[in-house]
């Protein structure tokens, strides 16, 4: 793919509230998130988080420049084996990207979760940047750029090493 | 057995350290589980209660010793609603000088909701009573000097948080030859330090016969009597002899110092409240940094039992595997350092409101003087406010009026231009609001929603200039909302950006549908995309509910504002602007 075509955003899925196996089951254990923007990025399973989860775990995934939305799905592995749908928000690119707000803006967003048939089901909270366009290589080998070069304490800290010069009086 | 398969949750939780608290079986309906706070709160970022120091100097004071220069001090008051004076606090006396630096600090607690008038005044203390107690010195009794005084407020918002102020005698009158006093503010806070720690251990001793252990960190601050305070525990980790907590925040206040010894003991849970230690060590947060660099454990220890005369060292070991230094900068941090509060108003003109010629409408413009409502809303939030805005020009629009071309406009300026809509000062406010009402036909019906949309859009676009602004729209409305479905759309729109939005609600009407956009009371709201505010923006306050009382309108509104302000730039690790660049990228390089 060209540059032009696609950019990059990172995506902080932070949490979950409320979220049910059915009407009146709460989801207990393992609750886990899956983005998808043209590709598909898994979070992993928070074990102790209920109904309630927390992953605050970072995406780095690359979004197509005709993308509208961005598809968020909320699972958990069930006790017989399989993963269940909890939930899906759909996120307009427009949410995070466009209009007056710069491009690098950090935005906090959460969304209605629907479930497969329709239903309201918790929320979802993450935030979104759009990093830039930038290919796909560059970013996964530096995913979070350095300002500067740490100093090496080695060097700052040996001895220069000199050639004596015999005085001449 | 460790635990049954009951409601345990509870005790399993987290507390202290910043920890956040996780309702299992509250409905979202509890409206206070946002995505930022959920945010904050792991990261331990608590708003702190804001206690300022006054430290004074003057200079050029008059001389009226004969034979000596004058013994200056200073009283200060803080003057309250019916006007009295409340003293705050009395400096020493400094013999012989006429610019004198005195070392005593005047406390006093910064409120930002209410305007503070604080009033200095300086005497020459007779030498015959140096040898009293300041308390007992009676004031009559000593030569006045001068009289000076300001806002609280105007104080912290300066750049070096000092103000010199003119000394005037008792009467007003001014005069130069009277010198000068310079106060400056600081607050006082212990230190802004905090540590974010993430540890983990490896090979616990099992505790549990059929089963792993269900271990947690309780941490603990030595104190000089030689026991131990709880600061913070860590959540349960079911099942696990090698667990992951999640990271912990303890604030200086907390630890003491970073050479304080701090006691860090597992236990495992048991749901009969027993629960059983696996081990402990002793490490203070130095130590625990440098384990951290290192990348090495500690091992825990088992102390003497009455088998074993003594310790014993555990093959269980704990590990740092992340930490993070970092400030925790507070509202006046902020505010001192340059960021601005912007205040913008929308005053609603529809119909209901009564016909303003009439004594009984609610726009009705008193010839006496005596403001309406809506003059009272303004004024009364907008001289908090001016203090915090450096050019004190303000957006000002209406809605719900019918201008002379005789189109009903949603967001109209108030001071009638077509093209700009700021006006000067408070007082430019009213002024404009006096003449739209003379300019403008009352019409309908109440929309919220493009006002909204035009504040957000201001703050939105300063966000591309720079992040040291910080909007506050005031809406005083009258009725109840045609459009509430635009208005939580857009309300929902502006959540993510830096602005609060105040709603005065006047007269007598139903005030149910301001309920539910004030999520304090209410659910999180949810746009029509099925869109949820990232945090509370919204704060509603009807005016009839505070005529009684003693709090009055602006402090309901404004006591939430440094609060929401926070959120905003916390979440965006937005520093002050004095912080300086070495150390957000000292900052940046430890998260990496």
């Amino acid at each position: 793919m060209e540059k032009s075509s696609s950019r990059m955003i990172e995506i902080t899925v932070i949490s979950g509230e409320d979220l049910r196996v059915n009407r009146r089951q709460l989801v207990k254990k393992n609750a886990f998130v899956i983005v998808q923007t043209g590709s598909s990025r898994t979070t992993k399973m928070d074990k102790d988080g209920g109904s309630y989860p927390i992953w605050n775990e970072k995406l780095v995934m690359e979004l197509p420049m005709h993308a509208r939305f961005i598809n968020v799905e909320v699972q958990c592995k069930a006790l017989s084996g399989g993963n269940k749908l909890i939930g899906t928000a759909r996120i307009p690119v427009s949410d995070f990207s466009g209009g007056h707000l710069p491009e690098n803006y950090l935005n906090f967003l959460s969304y209605r979760l629907r479930d497969r048939n329709g239903e309201r089901n918790g929320i979802i909270n993450l935030s979104v940047k759009v990093i830039g366009p930038e290919n796909k290589s560059r970013v996964a080998s530096c995913p979070r750029p350095r300002t500067e070069v740490p100093v090496d304490n080695k060097v700052s800290g040996g001895i220069v090493v000199g050639i004596p010069v015999p005085y001449s009086y | 057995m460790g635990n049954c398969f009951s409601d345990l949750e509870g005790g399993k939780q987290a507390v202290g350290g910043g920890s956040h608290q996780r309702p299992q079986n509250v409905r979202s309906d509890a409206g206070h589980n946002d995505a930022v706070d959920h945010f904050f709160r792991t990261k331990g970022l608590h708003a702190l209660f804001t206690k300022m120091e006054l430290s004074l100097s003057a200079s050029k004071l008059r001389d009226l010793d004969v034979l000596s220069k004058s013994d200056p001090m200073v009283v200060s008051y803080q003057k309250k609603r019916d006007g009295s004076l409340e003293e705050l606090g009395r400096t020493e006396v400094i013999m012989n000088n006429l610019d004198p630096v005195w070392i005593q600090k005047i406390n006093v607690t910064y409120q930002f909701e209410i305007v503070q008038p604080l009033i200095f005044r300086i005497y020459d203390v007779d030498t015959k009573y140096h040898n009293l107690p300041l308390k007992m010195l009676k004031l009559n009794d000593q030569e006045f000097l001068g009289e000076a005084s300001c806002y609280l407020s105007e104080i912290v918002t300066r750049q070096n948080q000092s103000l010199t102020l003119n000394l005037h005698h008792r009467d007003g009158r001014s005069s130069k030859n009277l010198g000068t006093l310079t106060v400056h503010a600081e607050e006082t806070v212990a230190s802004r330090d905090a540590v974010e720690m993430a540890f983990r251990c490896s090979h616990l001793e099992n505790k549990d016969l059929f089963s792993k252990s269900d271990p947690f960190l309780r941490i603990s601050r030595t104190v000089e009597s030689g026991g131990s305070i709880p600061i913070c525990k860590t959540e349960v980790v079911n099942n696990n002899l090698s667990p992951v907590w999640k990271p912990v925040c303890l604030t200086m206040q907390q630890y003491g110092s970073k050479e304080n010894p701090l006691v860090i003991e597992c236990f495992d849970f048991n749901s009969d409240g027993n629960h059983v230690f696996i081990g402990k060590l002793h490490k203070s947060v130095a130590e625990l940094i440098t384990l951290h660099q290192n990348k090495t454990g500690a091992n825990f220890i088992s102390p003497p039992s009455g088998f074993r005369r003594h310790e014993k060292l555990l093959k269980g070991q704990l590990f740092v595997d992340g930490l993070i230094e970092k400030q925790l900068y507070s509202f006046l941090d902020y505010i001192s350092s340059g960021f601005e509060l912007n205040f913008m108003v929308a005053v609603d003109f529809t119909a209901s409101n009564g016909n303003p010629r009439s004594p009984d409408s609610l726009h009705y413009i008193n010839p006496s003087g005596q403001l309406n409502a809506y003059q009272q809303a303004i004024m009364e939030v907008g001289e908090v406010i001016q203090f915090y805005d450096s050019d004190k020009r303000f957006p000002a629009w209406g809605f719900g009026g019918r201008s002379y071309e005789g189109s009903v406009s949603h967001c109209f300026n108030l001071n009638g231009s077509p093209i700009g809509f700021e006006v000067e000062g408070v007082e430019g406010i009213m002024s404009a609001y006096a003449s739209a009402l003379q300019n403008v036909t009352l019409a309908g019906p109440t929309l919220f929603g493009q006002v909204i949309n035009k504040a957000a859009d201001i703050a939105g676009h300063s966000i591309s200039d720079s992040h040291a602004k910080y909007y506050v729209l005031l809406i005083i409305t009258d009725g109840v909302l045609t459009d509430l479905q635009e208005t939580i759309d857009s309300l929902v729109r502006a959540s993510d950006l830096p602005l609060s939005i105040l709603i005065v609600g006047v007269g007598g009407a139903d005030f149910t549908q301001m309920e539910i956009l004030d999520a304090d009371t209410g659910r999180r709201l949810e746009s029509s995309t099925g869109r949820i505010a990232t945090r509370d923006i919204v704060q509603f306050v009807p005016m009839r509910e505070v005529h009684g009382g003693q709090i009055s309108v602006v402090q309901a509104l404004l006591e939430e504002l440094p609060g929401q302000f926070l959120t905003y730039v916390r979440s965006r690790d937005i520093v002050p602007l004095n912080v300086g660049q070495s150390h957000s990228e000292a900052h940046t390089q430890q998260r990496v």
